[in-house]
């Protein structure tokens, strides 16, 4: 699974993090980081946390993350 | 009758149900002025834009009607909900250590696994009826038990705060009647009995701490210290009102939705990983607050080419604006996988809704318990019997037809 955030768009209400907080992460009170391809276990947590964004700027791609298997490795956490 | 305005039908009982034509009719009729003075915006972008003007302000006490300012000014000062920024940052600020990011990060994502229990239990109890209401059985006790639990509220206390929360409810209804007065003063009075038992709730909290928010709230007070007795027991009276109150209608209208789209509840029982998305829409498409009506223009501001002037009522209808067909597709069509959602069913902006992510996964969780376990259920009167308030509206009662199946693996996750 493969994760993009628009940045630009973020606004900090941080829905994500309180969603999926091995995911998402707050840095101070409004800069979002965050783990471009999450860990498969991982998957209904963002889900979660992309449809409840208040500005809609989490994208997911299912298919390229599963497809290529590499969930985990990319988890810089 | 033709000479009442928008308002006036909106606050009238008999459009409950459905107030939804009222909102088209407001948003081709523009912002306008009503008998008693005040405003209403229904079109989504005016209100986007509105949501985000700091020259807003929540706090009534700037409204130039003297029985306004009067009616707010006896009992406790305001929570953080009717004040603004400054000091609404720092009364949320305090009030989010221990609930959310960036200093408490997991704990709702914690609850996930208690509020599939809790929901499994409440629908066990469903089994030999063949019918239930949905509300008194489920919507109601499901988030009061969750926010009992997080806040660290005593279960036997409930029919006290339950009482309580009426009566503030009631007061925040401004529908035209000789009451109003009344009606505000018992609501203040409540409120400040409610405040009354959780500042003590907190004070024995203080002395015997235990693993709940209102514990984390008195003894890890961050750099900015710890919130004043009297902020402490507002900001909780805020957080068990509204940490309960309007859950209870996202779940009943969920299911209401759900039960009048069947093809829409067939697919979210085949597909449940749309279940966040439907939640979604249905927080554009049946908001459980549906207008926000303590916003005040603290300077003469033009909305869509109409003068609101300083200290007059500006009402901000979310869910007219969630319905506007100049920003959504089709907005009166239910798509539980709907794209390009931006709804305002949790507001924007600064006072966007504190408690949000509990929300949506309580909703989440219950919707698709009731998919998963409810056999064949049906509407036994539709509409249903409605509460009262136009304001925070949802069913009194839903009754519903079905059979109860057992839970062959709830979805731990």
């Amino acid at each position: 699974m493969q994760i993009v955030v628009d940045l630009n768009r973020c606004q900090g209400y941080a829905q994500c993090v309180f969603l999926a907080p091995r995911v998402f992460e707050l840095h101070g009170e409004e800069a979002l980081r965050y783990a471009p391809a999450p860990p498969d276990d991982q998957a209904e947590r963002v889900r979660r946390a992309a449809a409840a964004c208040p500005v809609q700027a989490i994208l997911v791609g299912d298919r390229a993350g599963a497809e290529s298997g590499k969930g985990a490795a990319a988890d810089d956490r | 009758m033709s000479t009442e305005t928008l308002l006036e039908r909106i606050n009238d009982y008999a459009h409950r149900a459905d107030p939804y034509p009222l909102y088209a009719e407001l948003r081709e009729h523009g912002v306008a002025r009503q008998n008693d003075g005040s405003f209403l915006v229904g079109t989504y972008h005016e209100v986007a834009a509105l949501l985000h003007d700091p020259r807003i302000s929540s706090d009534v006490r700037h409204r130039t009607d003297p029985d306004e300012v009067r009616a707010r000014s006896d009992g406790l000062p305001p929570s953080f909900i009717a004040v603004d920024d400054p000091e609404h940052d720092r009364l949320r600020r305090l009030a989010m250590r221990p609930f959310g990011p960036p200093h408490s990060p997991g704990r709702i994502d914690a609850l996930h696994g208690a509020l599939v229990g809790i929901a499994g239990e409440l629908i066990d109890g469903f089994r030999g009826r063949d019918r239930i209401d949905l509300v008194d059985d489920f919507a109601y006790p499901l988030p009061v038990t969750v926010i009992c639990r997080l806040l660290g509220v005593p279960r036997e206390d409930m029919p006290a705060l339950r009482a309580w929360t009426d009566t503030v409810i009631a007061s925040l209804d401004r529908s035209p009647g000789e009451e109003t007065w009344e009606r505000q003063q018992a609501g203040t009075a409540a409120r400040t009995e409610m405040a009354e038992y959780l500042g003590e709730l907190a004070d024995r909290r203080r002395a015997d701490p235990a693993d709940d928010m209102i514990s984390a709230l008195v003894h890890d007070a961050g750099p900015e210290g710890p919130l004043a007795r009297w902020e402490l027991m507002t900001t909780l009276t805020l957080l068990m009102i509204a940490g309960h109150e309007t859950t209870v209608n996202l779940i009943t209208n969920g299911m209401l939705t759900l039960l009048r789209q069947p093809d829409a509840l067939e697919r979210l029982r085949r597909e449940p990983e749309l279940m966040p998305s439907a939640v979604e829409e249905l927080l554009r498409y049946e908001p459980p607050v549906q207008m926000l009506p303590q916003r005040t223009p603290l300077t003469d501001i033009e909305v869509g080419g109409v003068t609101v002037p300083r200290g007059a009522p500006l009402y901000l209808m979310l869910a007219s604006a969630n319905r506007d067909p100049l920003r959504f597709e089709d907005p009166d069509r239910f798509d539980p996988a709907r794209r390009d959602n931006e709804h305002f069913g949790f507001g924007s902006g600064v006072h966007s809704c504190f408690g949000a992510p509990l929300a949506r996964l309580e909703a989440q969780v219950a919707l698709a318990a009731l998919l998963r376990r409810l056999e064949g259920p049906r509407l036994v009167a539709d509409p249903p019997p409605y509460r009262h308030s136009p304001i925070l509206r949802g069913p009194r009662h839903l009754l519903i037809d079905c059979t109860t199946k057992d839970d062959g693996a709830p979805g731990e996750s």
